[in-house]
């Protein structure tokens, strides 16, 4: 008979360095995809900002125009095109649809969620420029 | 763990996840157009948008379709928000970020920022119907 005494379980410690991300490009562009967030946050609040300012009457109305908002929603920009063409690129993985017992194509999906981001683009485009007049 | 708690349905998971998903979505298929037209081409006089005159933009604003559509942008949009920057707060090393109290702070911020764009789509310009 042996006695072998159990040690205590031991906590896993997390031993990553606080730069990994920067190791590999793709570990950098996972990180990128992920930050998106934040730019993208910041510019719905500047939205929601001048949507509040409206309350401020015809004479006190103000949109954003500085030089530093367009240059921060060109940066803003980049970033939200990246998240788009990253998230919407994924329907073709995730999405799994038969039509009569036939798989559609993954390149077939993708292509129809990026007509509808064209589309979607396109009608909110129109509606904020149509209804300037 | 009892048997009953390991076969329960994570309905918590379920939602969140549903809200990341979706406000994924929607901010991709939406959100480019409104910082491409609003923050770029209006300012620098590309072409005339409707949120630089304020006749214009409250037209558009009093429609309860535009704030039907601006609340399910903003709100879905910040519920996805929050989640990844919970998650790249995680990966930058900070692991109290997966705990009860960060996730409280973090989807309880989207659920304050939805209850400000209600008040402020309320408040700002009144609901019309024409």
């Amino acid at each position: 008979m042996t006695t072998e005494v159990q040690a205590a379980p031991r906590e896993y410690g997390w031993r990553m360095p606080a730069v990994w991300w920067a190791r590999q490009r793709h570990y950098f562009l996972y990180m990128l995809r992920e930050f998106t967030a934040v730019p993208m946050a910041l510019w719905l609040l500047w939205l929601l900002v001048e949507i509040q300012r409206a309350s401020n009457g015809p004479t006190h109305y103000s949109p954003h125009g500085s030089p530093w908002f367009v240059a921060f929603s060109v940066i803003v920009l980049g970033f939200a095109l990246y998240h788009s063409y990253t998230f919407l690129k994924l329907a073709g993985v995730i999405i799994r649809l038969k039509i009569f017992d036939r798989p559609i194509p993954s390149g077939a999906i993708v292509l129809a969620v990026f007509g509808t981001w064209a589309v979607a683009s396109a009608v909110v485009g129109f509606v904020l420029i149509w209804f300037s007049r | 763990m009892s048997e009953a708690a390991r076969k329960r349905p994570a309905l918590d998971h379920l939602f969140f996840w549903f809200m990341f998903s979706q406000g994924g979505v929607i901010s991709a298929i939406f959100l480019p157009v409104h910082v491409l037209v609003q923050g770029i081409l209006g300012p620098l006089k590309i072409v005339t948008v409707a949120d630089r005159h304020y006749d214009t933009w409250v037209l558009l604003l009093g429609n309860p379709l535009v704030k039907i559509y601006i609340l399910v942008l903003v709100s879905f949009s910040f519920f996805h928000f929050a989640h990844r920057i919970r998650y790249f707060v995680v990966d930058l090393g900070l692991h109290a970020a997966k705990g009860l109290p960060a996730q409280v702070a973090f989807y309880g911020g989207a659920v304050v920022v939805t209850l400000a764009t209600i008040w402020i789509l309320l408040a700002s310009v009144p609901v019309r119907i024409w």
